[in-house]
């Protein structure tokens, strides 16, 4: 099942091609945004630092050994330029118009296809950039945090580089009349050449706050585009973050993620992630439950195939009693597709009455897929209900029998059982025009009907 | 309408249909019932098409065609229905969407136009009130939860929807308590028509008595050895299958 990590032999293959950061960032950084503050360039500096000193990710990192990570190390991006057109980014995406949206495209803002103006009393939305002009000490804390200890080099070098970003902030008891969808396209430039966009989002979420926030990339272009995305999520006390995470890139697309969440007393975290499509995805998830009954749920379904490879690490840190987490990931393997998934949940000493659940089950649709899974709890307090568990199937022969008995052709019996296995991940969506259009992106993705004429 | 003709089929290398022969003709209810391992399953399976029987012998004959050559999806388009013995659960299928594509694989087989959801509903929920079943079970998923009663009344919706020309019910009677079964006798019942045939497998004479058939054939040791009316059911029901087996020995 496995078809081998990046590296063999004890060889390390030389990448003549990749990107030298360093060099990358001596140059940029008197350009970067908030280049005047001096404690953003220290912490961009420290950042860069932090890179260098871990390395790029290499298979030889036990929480790299399955990730072909030369699809990203291997190339020599330019830091991406504006997009040759972007008039077709918005009527692509999975997210209705309605919505209030931000298109970021190639990492930088598209004022002409975004619309926020007209967010409620308390609900703040503006690009990084913006914010790092219009009130910087405010996002000293976010901006400033220490990564250093996290193991996650794509996001130092996040840290470091990031040209753009969003910042959404919702006050004391805030909520929003609509979901804010945050849309991130790209497409080729006029050079032609592989690109790529550092990011950060910051999410503040106040005491009693609440937001529905949809991330959407969108992959486009001939060119390889590489988007490495940093995002930190503060939940105040019984505030709320449903964070949808639909992730469309196309075969020369790749995304590296760490989005790292902390949970307040009473406050609630609900993640969906739809990995549709990408050379390579790798999202980092870090949730911690630092208060008192905090309550995370997260949620995962990838349908890979072609030579993609989706790959999930969450690490959910229940730091304090009476914490609630549900796990659910679901992936659908086609082709020579490959899925990674680990998933840890850490009870620290002293979180008792925690109630946490983790599963990761997997369908494979094709002898020449491979599922790495890992579901894991490291537990030090003693009264607690946890339960894991993880699963790789292939479609029920019984089932296939039972449909094709009454009618129903071979490959749309095959469709419906893999669409049954993926469907229950897509209807724990609350947004129902997001259901809807999950739904026809699951279907649109489904293994091809061909051979079925009859 | 069905003329099986010496068959023989082994199932994991061993042979378990050893030159069975029948003929059923159109508008004819038969039984076919026999001890448990006398091969009962073993023909309903390989009648409906699925995978893991080989056939070494003989052959199935259907409205003329060879049975045996078409995909099972084709032989249900063809009208033969098989409600089976345990119906198998499909998680996150719901039943009311199954049933509409197996509805309309049959329509657009005979080259008849789809139909609409709607209508589909309508149509489906007048069938469930004949076979005296709770709505709400359209919206579930196909037999996931339901008793073994609900899934045997599943399958005779099934057989309402789709109005086979061939009905072959394996074992469709066991489990069932008196009220179930006599819904599931109404609903075979409704479909007697001069121009279907229906084949009852069970172990029991107890449908028999709500859906009367015109023949009765004992299957042992992988053949038909005893052929009569109806009343050959009453005789085994009183005097089990021991005296055939032996009579099948010793004829053997």
């Amino acid at each position: 099942m496995d078809r081998g990590g990046g590296e063999g032999g004890g060889v390390t293959p030389i990448l003549q091609q990749g990107v030298d950061f360093a060099a990358r960032f001596a140059a940029a950084k008197d350009r970067l945004p908030g280049a005047g503050l001096p404690w953003l360039a220290s912490a961009r500096e420290k950042a860069s630092t932090d890179f260098e000193r871990q390395g790029p990710p290499r298979s030889r990192r036990a929480d790299w050994r399955f990730t072909p990570v030369d699809a990203v190390l291997g190339t020599d991006f330019e830091p991406a330029g504006r997009p040759k057109s972007h008039s077709g980014f918005a009527g692509k995406a999975l997210c209705p118009l309605t919505f209030h949206r931000l298109v970021l495209g190639n990492g930088r803002l598209l004022p002409e296809r975004s619309r926020y103006c007209d967010l409620p009393a308390g609900v703040s939305v503006s690009s990084l950039a913006q914010a790092l002009q219009d009130d910087p000490g405010s996002l000293r804390e976010d901006l400033g945090r220490d990564l250093s200890a996290e193991g996650l080099p794509f996001a130092c070098l996040a840290a470091a580089l990031f040209g753009e970003g969003v910042v959404v902030r919702v006050a004391r008891g805030a909520r929003l009349d609509r979901p804010l969808h945050l849309l991130l396209a790209c497409d080729d430039t006029e050079s032609g050449r592989p690109q790529m966009a550092h990011l950060r989002l910051v999410i503040i979420l106040e005491p009693g706050a609440s937001l529905e926030l949809i991330e959407e990339s969108l992959g486009g272009g001939r060119a390889p585009f590489w988007t490495n995305l940093l995002t930190t999520v503060r939940i105040g006390a019984g505030a709320g973050l449903k964070h949808y995470r639909l992730q469309r890139e196309n075969a020369l697309g790749s995304q590296t993620s760490a989005t790292l969440v902390e949970l307040g007393r009473g406050s609630r975290y609900e993640s969906h992630a739809f990995s549709f499509g990408g050379a390579l995805l790798r999202a980092d998830l870090r949730v911690r439950l630092a208060a008192e009954g905090a309550q995370c749920s997260l949620n995962g379904l990838c349908l890979v195939r072609g030579t993609e490879t989706a790959d999930h690490h969450t690490v959910v840190e229940h730091a304090a009693a009476g914490g609630i987490t549900r796990e659910l990931y679901k992936a659908i393997l086609d082709e020579r597709g490959r899925f990674v998934f680990d998933g840890m949940v850490h009870v620290k000493p002293g979180a008792q009455k925690t109630d946490a659940s983790l599963y990761n089950k997997n369908l494979l649709l094709c002898d020449d897929a491979d599922v790495h899974s890992n579901p894991e709890f490291r537990i030090f307090a003693d009264d607690v209900s946890c339960k894991h568990g993880g699963a790789i199937g292939r479609l029920s022969s019984e089932a296939m029998f039972y449909l094709r008995s009454r009618g129903i052709g071979a490959s749309d019996a095959r469709r419906m059982l893999v669409y049954a296995f993926g469907s229950e991940m897509i209807e724990r969506v609350s947004l129902e025009p997001l259901r809807e259009s999950l739904m026809a992106a699951l279907h649109a993705r489904m293994p091809e009907a061909a051979e079925e004429t009859a | 309408m069905l003329k099986i003709k010496d068959l023989h089929a082994k199932a994991g290398g061993k042979a378990i249909l050893k030159g069975l022969s029948l003929e059923v003709k159109p508008g004819e209810v038969h039984a076919i019932m026999g001890p448990n391992g006398s091969g009962k399953s073993t023909l309903s399976y390989v009648l409906a098409g699925r995978e893991g029987y080989a056939i070494t012998g003989g052959g199935v004959e259907y409205q003329g065609k060879d049975l045996l050559a078409m995909e099972p999806e084709v032989r249900a388009r063809e009208g033969v229905f098989l409600a089976f013995q345990y119906p198998v659960e499909i998680p996150g299928v719901s039943n009311k969407y199954f049933l509409k594509a197996a509805f309309n694989a049959m329509r657009k087989h005979r080259g008849e136009p789809e139909m609409d959801a709607g209508a589909f509903l309508r149509f489906v929920k007048e069938k469930a009130k004949l076979v005296e079943m709770d709505p709400s079970f359209l919206n579930r998923s196909v037999n996931e939860g339901f008793s073994g009663g609900e899934k045997k009344r599943n399958e005779i919706l099934q057989l309402a929807v789709l109005e086979p020309t061939l009905a072959l019910l394996d074992e469709t009677d066991s489990g069932l308590d008196i009220d179930a079964l006599k819904s599931v006798a109404g609903g075979v019942n409704r479909l007697r028509d001069p121009k279907r045939s229906v084949v009852l497998i069970t172990h029991y004479q107890r449908l028999l008595d709500y859906v009367v058939p015109d023949f009765v054939h004992v299957l042992s040791g992988g053949r038909i050895v005893k052929s009569g009316g109806k009343e050959l059911a009453h005789q085994l029901e009183k005097e089990g299958y021991g005296w055939i087996e032996a009579a099948g020995k010793a004829a053997a």
